[in-house]
């Protein structure tokens, strides 16, 4: 596998410098893991929701289980995650979990 | 370091099932996991061979081919989990599937542990003085 000389050098380097792992090949071969392993559990759930186009999560269940998963304190208010989806999917039709939880926290603000 | 998601019987079977009432909830943990991995951040779903037999997931079988899918790895009931577990459970009196979730807990090297489950407060007692993300199913 050819890599461009610049990543090549940049891997070397993380190695070297930030003991990334132990070698820039495992740095390599680790990266294209993760990325492989990404695709394939990607592709999985694509496939499922092909068979069973009701079982895709929308928006608002893809926040919620993103504040469950990280504790958010938003996590035990479901219907204000909800709200938020709606709120900026008007907008930003592709806006992801992240960005929602943002917003949501945004709205929380008191006005200054 | 790694982000290490543990499920437990409730969340495998609403997994497993498309007519399980919350398989789409079960469903958006993963694809969130799945999200977070494109973008190379590093977390693990871990499934406590236990729970996996509480499940009724056997991963020769047709019916786990799904599941089977989903990068799931299993943490195994090995000789020093089997000890950690079993003072859980004695302590705690918990099911050995639930003991069995404390001593992945316990034993994790994880920046953050979060437990998918249907019985938070188990969890929670469970996990002793580590520090637990609660997910409830």
């Amino acid at each position: 596998m050819r890599l461009p000389a610049a990543l090549r050098e940049a891997a070397a380097l993380a190695v070297a410098e930030l003991g990334v792992a132990p070698s820039a090949t495992a740095l390599t071969a680790a990266a294209l893991r993760a990325m492989l392993e990404a695709i394939v559990l990607q592709a999985a759930l694509n496939q499922h929701y092909q068979d069973y186009p009701r079982a895709r999560p929308d928006l608002g269940d893809l926040v919620i289980a993103a504040a469950q998963l990280d504790g958010h304190p938003f996590a035990t208010q479901p219907e204000r995650l909800r709200r938020a989806a709606a709120e900026i999917t008007a907008s930003h039709p592709a806006a992801t979990p992240d960005e929602v939880l943002l917003w949501a926290e945004a709205r929380a603000m008191p006005a200054a | 370091m790694t982000d290490l998601v543990i499920l437990d019987n409730e969340a495998i079977q609403a997994l497993a099932s498309p007519s399980h009432s919350k398989h789409r909830h079960a469903l958006a943990y993963v694809q969130v996991i799945a999200s977070r991995k494109q973008r190379a951040i590093d977390i693990q779903t871990v499934v406590p061979t236990t729970v996996r037999v509480e499940a009724g997931w056997d991963r020769a079988s047709r019916a786990g081919a799904f599941l089977n899918r989903l990068r799931i790895t299993d943490s195994p009931l090995d000789p020093a989990a089997a000890n950690t577990a079993a003072a859980i459970r004695i302590r705690s009196g918990v099911s050995v599937a639930d003991a069995h979730i404390g001593a992945v807990i316990g034993s994790a090297q994880a920046a953050r542990i979060t437990v998918v489950t249907s019985d938070p407060a188990d969890m929670r007692r469970i996990a002793g003085d580590k520090s637990v993300t609660i997910a409830a199913i």
